[in-house]
C-alpha cells in the first residue's frame, strides 16, 4: 500500500511511530498528481515546492522532538475559493485568473498553525455556482471512478482529488450541497458544519448567510480531526459563534444504541432513484442492527426549499458579487468608453454564463416590485423550513436521507438545462437553509458508481453526526474506495 | 410573467449581446418560472435571537497591510494610486 492511500488518521501515527516522514508522504502524494492528474484534473495550482519544504520542516521538528498538533506534515488540498496568502486563489474564474490574496483565510491560518501541508488549490464551478465543476473557466474535472462523468460540484476538484488519491484531505465550502453532493458523487466523507462554527474570514463570498467551509476525507476520524482544527469563534467574522468545541476524534464512540433516526418521506419520493433509495435504505437497517430506533417523519416544505434557496443565494450572490469591476483587482476589460461601459465590459467578459444568470436573478428578485414576491417569501419559506427541522429534532437525533437523487450523471448531460443541474441539489439545500450540520457518507455502489447518504442533526451536533457515520464505518468497514485510474 | 432581461441586465452590470440575449431570456425565464409559486406565508419575519452577531470595536486597526501589497492586485496602477476612467465631467 502506497502513503497516499493512507487515511489521515493512519498517516499521523506512522509520523508519531517514525515509520514514515512527511516528505515521504508528500512525495508520495505528488507522484500520484504525477500519474493521474491528467485524468482527473483537480487542481488548479499546484505548490510542490513550498509543500516539500513545509514538509521538511515538520520533520525536522519531529526530529527535535517537539509535540505537533495530531494533523502535523498531513498533506491538504484547498478549495480555489478559500484565500491563501500568495498562492493565486481564481473561484476557477477568468475574473481573479491572476489575484494572489495579501492575507490568509482563517481556516488557512488554521491549517497552517496546526503544520498541515498545502499541496494546492482545488477546482470548483465558478464562485461555487453549480453541481458538476464543469463552469469552471480552466478546466472540468472529471469523476475518478468513470472518467466521462462529473465529479459533482462545486466542490469538484475537493471530492476528486481525495477520492483519486492525489490528496490524503481537503477543504471544500457548501452554500447549497457543494460539499456533500460531490462527495457523494465520488464516494468520500464530506462535512457540511453548523452555519456559524467555522469562520468565512477568506473565503470568497457567494451567499453569505448559507456559505461554509468544510473538510472532506477517507474516514470518519480524519473528518473529526479536521473539523477540529478548523472550528471555532474568529473576531474577523462576526457571525462565527463563541462556543466550546470538544475533541472530536477523541470522542468518537461507535455506540449508537438508543439514537433516534427519522426518515422523511419528502427525500424518498419522486425523483430519487430506486437505486439511490434501496442503497440507503439498506445502510438505516444496519444503523437499526447497531440499536438505533428508526422512525418514519415528515418534513412538509422540503419541496419549496429549492425554490426558496435560489432565490436567497441569488439575491445575495447578487450583491456579493457587485465587487467584481474590474477596479480593485482581478480582471478589467481592455477597451471601453467611460466607467460603465468598463464596469459593464468586465464583468461581462470576466463572468462566465451561470454566474450571470445568478446576478441576473437576484438582482430580478430584490428589484423594486418583486421583492416582497420573491425574496421576503422565500425568508418566510426559509423561517417554516427551520421550525420544521426543530419540531422534528425533537422526536429524533439525526435523520438520514439520501445525499443527491442519483449517483454522478455525464459531463455535458445537464450542461444545458440549469433547471436539470439545480435539481441535483433537492436533497441538500434544505440543511443549509436551516443552518444545520449535515455529512455525507457512501453507503453502496451502483455499477462501479458511488452512492451517498446524508446524516443531518441538530445545530452544534457534529459529534452525534460522526458517531453514527462512525458506528456505521465499524460495521459495514470504509467504503471510500480509491480506483486504480490506469 | 414577461421578464425584461435587458433591463435586468442593464441593473446587473452586464451586457448581453444580441446573440445571447435569446438564451439568457428563455434561461431566465424558466429559473422564474421555477421559483414561483412558493407559498403565501401569513408570518412576520422574525430575527433569531440566538445568532446574534458580536462585532468588534470600532477600533481602526492600522499596519496588516502595505498600500503597495494592496496595489498589486489591482488592474491599473499610477504613482500609487488606482486608475479609473474620468468619472466626473
Amino acid at each position: 500500500m502506497e502513503l497516499y492511500e493512507k487515511t489521515a488518521s493512519e498517516l499521523s501515527s506512522m509520523l508519531k511511530n517514525k515509520e514514515c516522514s512527511s516528505v515521504e508522504i508528500t512525495e508520495s502524494v505528488y507522484n500520484r498528481i504525477d500519474k493521474v492528474e491528467s485524468k482527473v484534473n483537480s487542481y488548479i495550482t499546484i505548490c510542490k515546492e513550498s509543500a516539500i519544504e513545509k514538509a521538511k520542516e515538520v520533520d525536522n521538528a519531529f526530529a527535535e522532538g517537539k509535540e505537533l498538533s495530531p494533523l502535523a506534515g498531513i498533506p491538504i488540498a484547498v478549495k480555489d475559493n478559500i484565500s491563501t496568502k500568495g498562492i493565486r486563489t481564481t473561484c476557477a474564474s477568468k475574473m481573479l485568473e491572476n489575484y494572489v490574496p495579501p492575507f490568509n483565510a482563517t481556516v488557512v491560518d488554521k491549517i497552517n498553525s496546526a503544520d498541515m501541508v498545502i499541496t494546492g488549490k482545488l477546482n470548483m464551478d465558478e464562485f461555487a455556482m453549480g453541481s458538476s465543476t464543469e463552469n469552471s473557466f480552466f478546466k472540468k474535472t472529471c469523476n475518478p471512478h468513470d472518467t466521462s462523468r462529473v465529479p459533482g460540484g462545486s466542490s469538484g476538484g475537493s471530492a476528486a482529488s481525495v477520492a483519486s488519491g492525489e490528496a490524503i484531505v481537503s477543504l471544500g465550502s457548501d452554500t447549497g450541497g457543494s460539499i456533500r453532493q460531490p462527495s457523494s458523487y465520488c464516494g468520500v466523507i464530506g462535512l457540511k458544519p453548523t452555519y456559524s462554527s467555522v469562520s468565512r474570514y477568506g473565503l470568497v463570498a457567494f451567499a453569505s448567510s448559507l456559505d461554509q467551509i468544510g473538510p472532506i476525507a477517507r474516514s470518519v476520524e480524519d473528518i473529526a480531526m479536521l473539523y477540529s482544527v478548523i472550528c471555532g469563534r474568529d473576531k474577523m467574522d462576526a457571525t462565527s459563534k463563541v462556543r466550546e468545541y470538544p475533541d472530536f476524534k477523541a470522542s468518537l464512540s461507535p455506540n449508537i444504541k438508543g439514537l433516534r433516526i427519522g426518515i422523511p418521506a419528502e427525500y424518498y419520493g419522486e425523483g430519487i432513484d430506486d437505486s439511490v433509495k434501496s442503497e440507503v435504505m439498506n445502510a438505516v437497517k444496519e444503523f437499526e442492527k447497531n440499536g438505533a430506533i428508526v422512525k418514519n417523519i415528515s418534513l412538509p416544505s422540503t419541496e419549496y426549499a429549492i425554490k426558496a434557496y435560489y432565490i436567497i443565494s441569488s439575491a445575495e450572490a447578487s450583491s456579493n458579487l457587485a465587487r467584481f469591476d474590474g477596479v480593485k483587482y482581478g480582471y478589467r476589460a481592455e477597451n471601453y468608453e467611460n466607467l460603465i461601459d468598463m464596469y459593464e465590459k468586465t464583468r461581462s467578459e470576466g463572468f462566465g454564463d451561470e454566474v450571470k444568470r445568478r446576478i441576473m436573478l437576484g438582482t430580478f428578485v430584490l428589484s423594486s416590485g418583486y421583492y416582497d414576491a420573491y425574496y421576503k417569501r422565500a425568508k418566510l419559506v426559509q423561517q417554516k423550513i427551520k421550525q420544521e427541522f426543530n419540531d422534528t429534532f425533537n422526536d429524533v437525533d439525526i435523520i438520514i436521507t439520501p445525499t443527491a437523487p442519483s449517483k454522478a450523471f455525464k459531463i455535458g448531460e445537464n450542461s444545458d438545462n440549469p433547471l436539470k443541474m439545480y435539481a441535483a441539489d433537492v436533497c441538500t439545500v434544505p440543511v443549509n437553509i436551516a443552518g444545520l450540520p449535515g455529512l455525507n457518507i457512501p453507503c453502496g455502489y451502483d455499477n462501479g458508481m458511488p452512492i451517498g447518504l446524508q446524516i443531518i442533526g441538530r445545530e452544534f451536533s457534529e459529534q452525534t453526526i460522526f458517531n453514527a457515520a462512525y458506528s456505521y464505518e465499524k460495521t459495514v468497514g470504509n467504503l471510500c474506495r480509491i480506483p486504480s485510474l490506469d | 410573467m414577461d421578464i425584461d432581461i435587458k433591463y435586468i441586465a442593464k441593473l446587473s452590470r452586464i451586457s448581453i449581446n444580441s446573440n445571447d440575449e435569446q438564451k439568457f431570456r428563455k434561461n431566465m425565464q424558466e429559473i422564474v418560472d421555477m421559483v414561483n409559486g412558493l407559498p403565501e406565508i401569513n408570518e412576520e419575519l422574525a430575527l433569531d435571537k440566538n445568532n446574534a452577531m458580536i462585532l468588534r470595536d470600532d477600533i481602526a486597526e492600522t499596519g496588516k497591510f502595505s498600500r503597495e501589497e494592496l496595489m498589486k492586485n489591482a488592474p491599473e496602477v499610477q504613482a500609487g494610486c488606482l486608475v479609473v476612467p474620468k468619472t466626473v465631467e
